[in-house]
């Protein structure tokens, strides 16, 4: 049995439980609510998938996140710009943020931890400059909240987003000679260098990706909540990491799957979510996040460790 | 090759869950109505003090109360929780607003799947309620307020106002009714200065010898922002203020009470629930609060308590 499978197997007992002890857990329409609420954190850990599996780490995402729902508010209404000229220049906002993660990793060397960590200090500030932390931008026309808020037939239109965004990954990362390329700079860096691999490039590629995806989360996180405000998606990078992690992909690179972060992602909104329906407090959730990453990836290295001897 | 035997481990986990709920859940619909209830933020004594009096409500009505609310400043979890209450179907949801115009979208939703929808202690959009239980009119707060420190004046001279921060939409409606009550009825007193603590003790502390340097005839200084905002409430709660008011520094502490407040909204989601609060309705029997008056769509708590050195020792929040 793979991981993935593994991991599999416990989405289908976890909803079984709350399927048994939850309020209207088990409904069509509870589905769509766990999309909704996870589709912005499950863009940005599909971002991030292929770079953790470069053995790097981004964790500017969610401040970026808010910076670009920042800039989407003043283009929009203090510049004045359409709705869809707005969403384009916050969407270039996440690619320049990225751009300058990329930069500052593939072109000067500088560790990810330290750079992203330097970045999400950037951004989040950048965004509550811009605003005096109180500023906050709503009213967005309704053709525009359709994408945080409508339904295409019975699909939230989030989903459609999430589900492009998930099979191009996967064919970067599972289809294509980058994802080889991908894998082996997680590996060793050293090691595709001298195989004549453009690490550089690669490294900085994955840095713009999951900038991008922080700008076209914005919009699906401002067109959500109907507001756009200097504190949006706080905290969503580390969600986005332990969906990542929890999905098998290795913080030391080299290993992981698109599939494995979607399963990640699902088990954890699926746990939020079933908690509250089964009236349980939803701090609970953040014990049971943790039990479950530390006996799931324990079990992976203890297995691991055995299959090696 | 890599295994798991993690599925086990996730399943026992997940079960245990399911007994925590074993104990305390079953029932609901049935015995009585289900009233959610949520708070701005969880942790926030201010909002503990309410759930106490919402409990004692409850239990009057037998109905069951579900309180959960954020426990951070994400500001996307006061609507992922209205979302989850309304799949889960309740009857009546009542919230202290944090952000109006984030959550007036899910509470319209609440409102077309037929859950009555109330807010408390802060509001959202008018259109996106039933009713909203106000502790106090901004004019009750200045009229309260003023009265405090034209006795203390003895009618004439300077006063200071130390604010929240010089932004908060709560405190500038106060302090415009307080300069409409000074120009009404105490002509002869003046307004002086208005700094900001921006919540926080030690930078009112800062401010306020601040002012008294710059304003050596300022007799009172009028500290609307602790119990103003409940989010930095604490600073202004009983226990907080009680060794001042024992000392005779601080003469008196105005705030609605908040375990009223909590009682009170129980009792409002309840009557409009049960349809007996509707449009036209000018009074709510409230238990122990007696008849309440009801103005529009808002439920008034009344005017705010003052809290003197003689009576702080009744209250332990």
């Amino acid at each position: 049995m793979t991981y993935e499978r593994g991991l599999a197997l416990c989405l289908v007992l976890e909803i079984a439980l709350f399927a048994s002890i939850g309020w209207n857990f088990f409904t069509a329409g509870n589905a769509g609510e766990i999309v909704r609420a996870s589709a912005e954190i499950g863009l940005l850990a599909l971002a991030l998938t292929p770079v953790i599996v470069t053995g790097g780490i981004d964790l500017s995402v969610g401040s970026l996140l808010g910076l670009c729902a920042v800039v989407l508010g003043v283009t929009w209404r203090d510049a004045g710009w359409p709705i869809t000229v707005a969403a384009a220049a916050a969407v270039v906002a996440g690619v320049v943020g990225g751009g300058l993660n990329a930069l500052l990793v593939a072109r000067l060397g500088i560790p990810p931890l330290i750079v992203t960590l330097g970045t999400y200090s950037l951004f989040r500030g950048l965004a509550e400059g811009a605003t005096a932390g109180v500023k906050n931008y709503s009213d967005f026309p309704e053709s525009f909240l359709f994408l945080g808020q409508g339904r295409i037939g019975v699909v939230p239109s989030q989903l459609v987003v999430l589900v492009a965004a998930a099979i191009g990954f996967w064919l970067i990362v599972h289809r294509m000679a980058v994802g080889r390329m991908l894998r082996a700079i997680g590996f060793s860096p050293d090691g595709a260098r001298y195989a004549g691999l453009p690490v550089g490039r690669r490294l900085g590629s994955v840095y713009l990706l999951s900038g991008m995806c922080a700008g076209v989360a914005a919009l699906l996180y401002v067109a959500r909540l109907g507001q756009a405000k200097a504190d949006a998606g706080t905290g969503f990078e580390l969600m986005a990491i332990t969906a990542v992690i929890l999905g098998g992909t290795s913080i030391f690179g080299g290993r992981g799957s698109v599939g494995g972060t979607l399963l990640g992602l699902a088990t954890l909104a699926v746990l939020q979510n079933g908690l509250r329906l089964a009236d349980l407090p939803a701090e609970l959730a953040g014990v049971v996040t943790a039990a479950l990453l530390l006996a799931a990836l324990g079990a992976n290295r203890v297995l691991q460790g055995r299959s090696r001897k | 090759m890599r295994r798991l035997g993690g599925g086990l481990t996730l399943l026992a986990l997940v079960l245990g869950a399911g007994a925590c709920r074993g104990g305390g859940g079953a029932g609901g619909t049935e015995q009585g109505q289900t009233i959610a209830m949520m708070p701005k933020n969880k942790g926030n004594p201010y909002f503990a003090s309410c759930r106490t009096g919402a409990e004692e409500a409850a239990k009057e009505l037998k109905a069951r109360l579900l309180w959960d609310g954020p426990t951070e400043t994400d500001p996307a979890k006061q609507n992922e929780v209205v979302e989850a209450w309304i799949t889960r179907g309740v009857d009546v949801i009542a919230v202290s607003v944090e952000n109006k115009e984030a959550i007036s979208t899910v509470l319209r939703k609440a409102r077309s799947r037929g859950i009555k929808v109330i807010t408390w202690d802060a509001d959202t959009e008018p259109d996106a309620r039933d009713y909203f239980v106000n502790q106090a009119t901004p004019r009750g707060i200045a009229e309260t307020l003023t009265g405090h420190a034209a006795r203390l004046l003895g009618g004439k001279g300077e006063f200071a106002v130390i604010t929240a921060s010089l932004t908060a939409a709560n405190q500038n409606e106060w302090l415009r009714q307080i300069r409409l009550v000074l120009a009404e009825r105490y002509p002869e007193m003046k307004l002086v200065d208005v700094r900001p603590s921006d919540d926080d003790r030690k930078r009112a502390f800062e401010e306020t010898q601040t002012l008294l340097k710059v304003h050596p005839q300022v007799k009172v200084v009028m500290a609307i922002c602790s119990p103003a905002v409940p989010g930095a409430s604490e600073a202004g709660l009983p226990n907080d203020a009680r060794p001042y008011l024992k000392d005779g520094v601080l003469d008196s502490a105005v705030l609605w009470n908040t375990k009223d407040l909590g009682y009170l909204t129980v009792y409002t989601a309840h009557a409009v629930a049960s349809g007996a609060l509707k449009p036209g309705v000018s009074s709510l029997p409230a238990g122990r609060l007696g008849a309440v008056k009801v103005e529009g769509d808002q439920v008034i708590l009344g005017t705010p308590f003052t809290f003197t050195k003689d009576n702080v020792d009744q209250f332990h929040f």
